[in-house]
C-alpha cells in the first residue's frame, strides 16, 4: 500500500502559533433513536476533532453508529444533542434551508452505493449539485464537470449512461459529483465497500489524489483495515462511543 | 437559472418513464377532452344551431292573451298600431321594434309543377314583414357573401337572355350578373289591385284607373303614374324598366307574357299579371317575393315526397326562383270574395327564414299591408299582430320581456319554445361539464395514487439530492414540476382529443343528415378561451393530485432514508 502523498505546500497545516477553525469538533454528541417506543442511543456522547486536510477513517463493528455519525456531521440530521460543529459551525443552530446550503457548498458524499440517478447521463450526474446552487454558469458548471471527469480518468464518457459501467467507474463519477463545488470535506460511507478490492484501491488512490490537489478533509467510513490504514488517523465507535486510534 | 436546471431534471424523470407518464395522464386527458368537447358542443348548439333557429336576442312579442272559456283571446283592446310599436322600441335594452301583420283575407295557392311534376295546391296564409328584419338570415342562408366572392373572381360573360348565363346568374345589361334573390325582399314594392276608388288602396296610395298602385318613391310621380294606367302604356314605351324594384312598365298579353302594345316579351324577371286569370291583357310586374320557412321543406323532405312519390329536396338551392300561383280573395275554405275583387298573381321563392310562418309566406310588410287594404280593410291595414324586437344583449333579454310585458305583451309561442330550448341547452352543456369535473376529479385521485407510489420508489433519489443540497422546497418543485408537465400534455391531448371527436361528430353528423336542408357546418362552436381553459384545468388537476405526494417527499427525512442501505 503506497502512503498518501504529502500535502502540498499550498495547502495551510495547522500550527501551534495559528488558530485555525477545526474541520469539524464533536463534544459529547450524542444521537437517540425511538426503536418500538423505547430509546436507542445509537451514539452516546461522541468526541471528535478533525483537522482541515485530515483524512480520518471512521471504524467499528454494524450498528457502532458510524452511518449516524457521518449524517450528522454531513448535516443531513439535525436531531443530535450535545456540540457538533462543523467548519465552527454548530449545525443545530441551521435552519432547514442553510443545511441544504452547507450539504451543497460544504460537504461532498460519497456512497457505498454510489446513488448515481439513471435517467441522467454521466455528465448530468455531475453537474447534478449546480441544480441546487453554487451560482455557476451553465458553461462553467460543464467545463468544471468534465475537467473533473477527466482528472479521474473518465474523459469521453461525458454523454455516457451511468448503468453500463463497472462499478469503480461509477464510484469515480459518484466523487466527481461530490467534488463538483468544490466542498472543504469529503464524507465518504464505505466508498469501497461494493468494489473489489483492486478497484477498492484505485478509488482510495483517487481520493487520496483529490485531497493532495485540493486540501480536501476526508472523514472515511469503513469496515475494511486496509482502507482504516490508507488514513492519517482512525476513530473507533464502539457501543455509541468514540475511541481514538493511532495515527496510520 | 437553477428554475432551469430543475426543470431539466424533470423532463429527464419522465423521458424515462414515458409510457407510465401516459397512463397516468390517461384520465386528465379523457377528463379534459370531455369538458372541452362539452364546452365546444354547449357553445356550438347555442351559437350555429339554436341562434340560427332562434336568434336569442331577436324576440317575437304577442297581444297578452286571457283564456275564456279555454280559447286564447287577446286581452287587451287597445289597437297594436305605429304607437304602439314605438312604445315598445323605448323599452330599456331594446334597439328596433318592428310590427308584423298578418294577411286575414283569404286567399290559396299552388305551385311546384316543375320541382316535382305537378301542382300542389294550399290555403295560403301570409306574415308581412319588413326587410330588415329578414335581412340577416336571408343573406346567411343563401350565402351571399359566397356568391359575391365567387362573381367577382369571375369576368361576367356575355349574354343575350337569362339561359346564356350560368345557373343562378341572369342577363342584365348584355352581361351575366349573379342573382341575389335574398335582395328582391324589399319594402317599396308595388303591388297593382283592382281598385274602384282610393279608400280600398294602402294608405297613401291612390286608385288610377281602377289599380291601386303603390308607385315606387324612386319613380318620379308623374312616370309613375303614367306607366301604372293601361291607358298610358302606349305612352310608357321608352321606360326603362326597373328590374329590381319592379314597377310594371307595359301592358301584356297573359297567354304568353307578351306585351301587345309595346310588341314585346315583359322583361326578363317580370310576367304578364292580369286582373285574374281569365284576363287576357295585363301588365308585365315581378313577382312577389316569398320567404319561406324551411321547416316546410323539412316536412315536405319526412313525410310529404315519399307520399307523394317525388324525390326528396337535396337543398334549399334548388328552390330559389321557383314560382308560384297566389290567388287572393279566393278560398278554398273561406268566403270567396266578391269576382272582380279576386286578384291572380305570380310569387317567386326568394328566400327562407326561420321568422317565416311555418304553413305559410313571408311577404314585404308593404304588399300585406296593402292585400289587407284593399280585401279587409283600411284599419286593418294599420294594425299589426305581433312585435319583432332585437335586444341589445342576450343579458337584457330578461329585461326586455318584462318591460313587454308590462306593457300588455307576451313572448309569441315561438319565442317562449327558443327561450325553453336555449335554457334546456344551457342546462344539460352545464350538466355535462359538471360530469367532465367529476372524471377530473377521479382523475386527480389517481394521480395522487400514482405519485404517492412514485415518491415512495424515488424516495433514495430523493435523499441523495437533499444530500447534494436540495431543499425541501426544491424536492417539492421537482414533483410538482413533474405532475404540472404531464398536466400541460394531459391538457393538450385532452384538448386535441376534444377537437378531433367534434370533427369526428360533426363529419358522421353531415354523413347521417344528408338531406336535411340548412344544417349549420357544425355543432361546436370553440371559444378562443377553450383550449388555454382545458390546459390549465390539465395541470391544475395534476397538480392538485401531487399535492400530497409532493409534501411527503419534502417531509421525507433523507438520513433516515438513506441509513435503509
Ligand atoms: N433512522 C433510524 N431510526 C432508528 N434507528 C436507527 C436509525 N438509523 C440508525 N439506527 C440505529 O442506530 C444504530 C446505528 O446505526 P448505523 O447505521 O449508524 O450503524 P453503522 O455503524 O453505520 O452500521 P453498518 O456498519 O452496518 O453500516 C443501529 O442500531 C441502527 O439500528
Ligand atoms: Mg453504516
Amino acid at each position: 500500500m503506497t502512503p498518501l502523498p504529502a500535502l502540498p505546500a499550498a495547502v495551510e497545516r495547522p500550527g501551534p502559533a495559528t488558530r485555525v477553525v477545526a474541520a469539524l469538533s464533536a463534544r459529547g454528541l450524542k444521537r437517540r433513536y425511538q426503536i418500538d417506543g423505547r430509546p436507542v442511543d445509537a451514539l452516546a456522547g461522541v468526541d471528535i476533532e478533525v483537522q482541515p486536510g485530515e483524512s480520518v477513517a471512521i471504524v467499528g463493528k454494524s450498528g457502532a453508529g458510524k452511518s449516524t455519525l457521518l449524517n450528522l456531521i454531513g448535516a443531513l440530521d439535525r436531531g443530535y444533542e450535545g456540540e457538533l460543529r462543523v467548519f465552527g459551525r454548530e449545525l443545530r443552530t441551521l435552519s432547514d434551508a442553510e443545511l441544504a446550503r452547507f450539504r451543497n457548498q460544504q460537504i461532498g458524499f460519497v456512497f457505498q452505493a454510489f446513488h448515481l440517478l439513471p435517467q441522467l447521463s454521466v455528465g448530468r450526474n455531475v453537474m447534478l449539485p449546480a441544480a441546487f446552487g453554487g451560482g455557476l454558469t451553465d458553461g462553467e458548471v460543464e467545463t468544471r464537470a468534465r475537467a473533473l471527469l477527466a482528472e479521474l480518468g473518465l474523459s469521453d464518457r461525458f454523454d455516457q449512461n451511468p448503468a453500463q459501467m463497472s462499478g469503480g467507474e461509477r464510484q469515480r463519477v459518484a466523487i466527481a459529483r461530490a467534488l463538483l463545488l468544490e466542498p472543504p470535506l469529503l464524507v465518504c460511507d464505505e466508498p469501497t465497500g461494493s468494489l473489489d478490492a483492486e478497484t477498492g484501491r484505485q478509488i482510495l488512490a483517487v481520493l487520496a489524489d483529490v485531497r493532495a490537489r485540493r486540501g480536501t478533509t476526508l472523514l472515511l467510513v469503513t469496515h475494511d483495515p486496509a482502507v482504516a490504514r490508507s488514513a492519517d488517523r482512525t476513530i473507533t465507535l464502539a457501543g455509541g462511543r468514540s475511541a481514538a486510534g493511532e495515527a496510520a | 437559472m437553477r428554475v432551469r436546471r430543475l426543470v431539466g431534471l424533470i423532463v429527464a424523470n419522465l423521458a424515462t418513464q414515458r409510457l407510465r407518464a401516459a397512463l397516468t395522464i390517461l384520465g386528465i386527458v379523457v377528463g379534459t377532452a370531455l369538458l372541452v368537447f362539452f364546452i365546444g358542443l354547449g357553445q356550438g348548439l347555442r351559437e350555429r344551431v339554436l341562434n340560427r333557429i332562434f336568434p336569442v336576442n331577436q324576440l317575437e312579442l304577442e297581444p297578452r292573451a286571457v283564456q275564456v272559456f279555454g280559447i286564447e283571446q287577446i286581452a287587451s283592446d287597445v289597437p297594436l298600431d305605429d304607437a304602439r310599436i314605438a312604445q315598445v322600441a323605448r323599452l330599456p335594452g331594446v334597439v328596433r321594434a318592428f310590427g308584423k301583420q298578418k294577411s286575414g283575407f283569404p286567399a290559396r295557392l299552388w305551385g311546384g309543377k316543375e320541382l316535382i311534376g305537378y301542382n300542389l295546391f294550399t290555403e295560403a296564409f301570409f306574415d308581412g314583414m319588413p326587410a330588415v328584419v329578414l335581412r340577416s338570415e336571408l343573406d346567411t342562408i343563401e350565402d351571399v357573401a359566397a356568391k359575391r366572392r365567387e362573381a367577382a373572381a369571375r369576368t361576367a360573360a356575355r349574354c343575350d337572355v337569362d339561359l346564356d348565363c350560368l345557373a343562378g346568374q341572369g342577363c342584365r345589361d348584355g352581361t351575366c350578373e349573379l342573382v341575389v334573390w335574398a335582395s328582391r325582399f324589399r319594402d317599396d314594392l308595388a303591388i297593382v289591385l283592382p281598385c274602384a276608388a282610393s279608400a280600398d288602396c294602402a294608405q297613401g296610395v291612390g286608385c288610377h284607373g281602377g289599380r291601386c298602385g303603390s308607385g315606387h318613391s324612386a319613380l318620379p310621380a308623374e312616370a309613375a303614374a303614367r306607366c301604372l294606367l293601361p291607358e298610358s302604356a302606349g305612352n310608357g314605351r321608352g321606360l326603362e324598366f326597373d328590374r329590381e324594384v319592379g314597377v310594371l312598365a307595359r301592358p301584356c298579353d297573359a297567354q304568353g307574357d307578351f306585351c301587345p302594345i309595346a310588341g314585346s316579351a315583359c322583361p326578363a324577371g317580370t310576367y304578364c299579371a292580369g286582373d285574374d286569370p281569365d284576363t287576357v291583357l295585363g301588365w308585365c310586374e315581378p313577382p312577389l317575393p316569398a320567404v319561406l320557412n324551411p321547416l316546410l321543406i323539412e316536412v315536405f323532405n319526412s313525410d310529404m315526397a315519399r307520399s307523394l312519390g317525388a324525390a326528396p329536396l337535396a337543398s334549399l338551392h334548388a328552390l330559389y326562383g321557383i314560382r308560384f300561383h297566389v290567388a287572393f280573395g279566393d278560398s278554398y275554405f273561406a268566403k270567396d270574395a266578391a269576382r272582380d275583387r279576386q286578384q291572380v298573381k305570380q310569387a317567386v321563392v326568394v328566400g327562407f327564414s326561420r321568422k317565416a310562418p311555418e304553413l305559410g309566406v313571408a311577404l314585404p310588410l308593404s304588399l300585406v299591408r296593402a292585400l289587407n287594404a284593399r280585401f279587409r280593410s283600411q284599419a286593418a291595414a294599420q294594425v299589426y299582430d305581433a312585435v319583432l324586437i332585437e335586444t341589445l344583449s342576450n343579458e337584457r333579454v330578461p329585461e326586455v320581456v318584462a318591460g313587454a310585458e308590462k306593457l300588455g305583451f307576451q313572448l309569441s309561442r315561438k319565442s317562449r319554445a327558443a327561450r325553453t330550448v336555449g335554457t334546456v341547452v344551457f342546462v344539460t352543456a352545464l350538466a355535462l361539464i359538471l360530469l367532465a369535473f367529476v372524471v377530473l376529479l377521479v382523475a386527480a385521485a389517481q394521480i395522487a395514487q400514482t405519485f404517492a407510489l412514485l415518491v415512495h420508489e424515488r424516495r433514495r433519489e430523493i435523499a441523495v439530492l437533499r444530500a447534494l443540497g436540495a431543499t425541501r422546497g426544491a424536492v417539492a418543485f421537482l414533483v410538482l414540476g413533474e405532475a404540472a408537465v404531464l398536466g400541460v400534455s394531459g391538457g393538450t391531448l385532452g384538448v386535441a382529443l376534444a377537437r378531433a371527436a367534434a370533427a369526428g361528430v360533426d363529419l358522421a353528423a353531415r354523413a347521417a343528415l344528408a338531406g336535411v336542408p340548412l344544417l349549420p357546418d357544425g355543432f361546436f362552436a370553440f371559444p378562443v378561451w377553450a383550449a388555454p381553459l382545458g390546459v390549465a384545468v390539465g395541470i391544475v388537476f395534476c397538480v392538485a393530485g401531487a399535492l400530497g405526494p409532493a409534501r411527503r417527499a419534502a417531509q421525507m427525512d433523507p438520513a433516515e432514508v438513506l441509513a435503509q442501505g
